[in-house]
């Protein structure tokens, strides 16, 4: 069997991703992922999806060449349209159970 | 191998200054990236405007893609690099980050082994992270629970790329969600040499139930009644994830209403959530003979306007 986390420190961010502590510690100070646990950076664990949004981010502003706010500002959108989409087909698969079928 | 026009690509004259070919990237990127885009194709698209726009943003880059231009500029053609041809532009004058083309590569990717992954951004040659979906049902959800999966991960010999299908067991924590990601250590691509493995992901998806919807940790039912079970009242059998219950309905229930069974819905790292019973009137398909005159003794004999909000209004 094999050992299966929903969690991910700092450091194995920082290798899995190529990236400095430095990076990651300016991603959370923008808000856009907060760790789990730990006080100071070094000790940090995120959650899964927290570091796909850090990762995210981290492209991102590589990528298309902007600054850390509009960066934040992208993926508050991003996670209000992922989390309406889920919403909207939550609510439709309620509605059909009341609507008559076609 | 086909000649890539880069001009093209970016939508830029071929004579166009530094900072329109800057423009014109920067536009197509925000229009396909891969983060924000999730239509199939964008991944590709975008990283084609990438590779176009590695090369032209780079003054000595562009120089040596003018002269090839020149020399094999067919769009549509075939085309190998002149013989002898080396780049001084490209390997060694900074690390490439991204999968670029087979054009790409013959003309700077001097040591640059096509299908590196963005995860070997800057140094080491840790093996890829795998994403798979892992589809569950609500029932799995409810306890932890181990399950087979297969996948197929990419692995390098001699620059080729050759897929190797891998089979583990693992365990799914109770309590998972829809979209969340269940990271195994080691298990994606492994690493070139020493290095490390990369990780393997699995992406929750919640098999939507032909009974039950999810409301965050609760659980909704739609409970079909009959008009006199909601008028009356009842006892009807709910089923719930784990068997079924008995439920209660008050005389002169509403359709739509919600009735709530404690600790019934999914679990959550802050205990059961709820299960929701929503009543649904239902009509009888047809309603003959003697059911009919007793529906006409209850409109005579009821004083009853559903549309009383509209005539407030009218």
């Amino acid at each position: 069997m094999t050992r299966s986390t929903l969690q991910i420190s700092i450091r194995e961010f920082c290798e899995c991703e190529g990236v400095s502590e430095g990076l990651v510690v300016t991603v959370v100070e923008h808000g856009i992922a907060r760790p789990l646990s730990g006080r100071e950076a070094p000790e940090w664990v995120f959650d899964t999806a927290s570091a796909g949004w850090i990762r995210k981010a981290i492209r991102l502003r590589q990528d298309l060449e902007v600054d850390w706010v509009a960066v934040a500002m992208v993926i508050d959108l991003l996670q209000q349209r992922e989390q309406l989409q889920l919403e909207n087909s939550r609510l439709r698969q309620r509605l059909r159970r009341f609507a008559m079928e076609e | 191998m086909e000649f890539k026009d880069y001009y093209q690509i970016l939508g830029v004259d071929p004579a166009a200054e530094a900072k329109d070919i800057k423009a014109a990237y920067r536009k197509l990127a925000r229009k396909y990236h891969p983060d924000v885009n999730p239509e199939a194709g964008a991944e590709d698209k975008f990283k084609e405007v990438a590779e176009a726009y590695e090369v032209l943003k780079d003054t000595n880059r562009r120089a040596e893609y003018d002269e090839l231009r020149k020399y094999g500029g067919r769009p549509g053609g075939g085309f190998e690099p002149p013989p002898g041809w080396q780049s001084s532009a490209g390997a060694g004058a900074g690390h490439f980050d991204g999968d670029f083309s087979d054009f790409f590569n013959s003309i700077f990717g001097g040591g640059f082994e096509p299908g590196a992954s963005r995860s070997r951004r800057g140094f080491g040659v840790r093996g890829q992270d795998i994403e798979i979906e892992m589809p569950i049902f609500l029932e799995e959800t409810l306890t932890e629970t181990s399950k087979p999966i297969h996948y197929q991960i990419p692995v390098y010999e001699n620059g080729q790329v050759r897929q190797i299908r891998k089979s583990l067991k693992v365990k799914i924590p109770a309590g998972v969600t829809e979209g969340e990601r269940i990271r195994l250590k080691g298990q994606g691509a492994p690493g070139e040499g020493d290095a490390p493995a990369g990780d393997l992901y699995l992406h929750i998806r919640l098999v939507p139930h032909p009974l039950f919807d999810v409301e965050g940790h609760n659980l909704l039912v739609t409970v079909p009644i009959a008009p006199w079970e909601a008028a009356l009242g009842a006892r009807v059998t709910v089923p719930t994830l784990d068997g079924r219950i008995n439920l209660t309905i008050a005389p002169d229930s509403q359709a739509g209403q919600k009735l709530r069974v404690k600790g019934k819905g999914l679990v959550s790292k802050t205990g059961r959530g709820d299960l929701y019973a929503v009543l649904k009137v239902v009509m009888p398909k047809q309603s003959g003979g003697e059911a009919r005159a007793l529906w006409q003794q209850l409109a005579d004999k009821t004083a009853f306007d559903p549309r009383a909000e509209w005539s407030k209004q009218a």
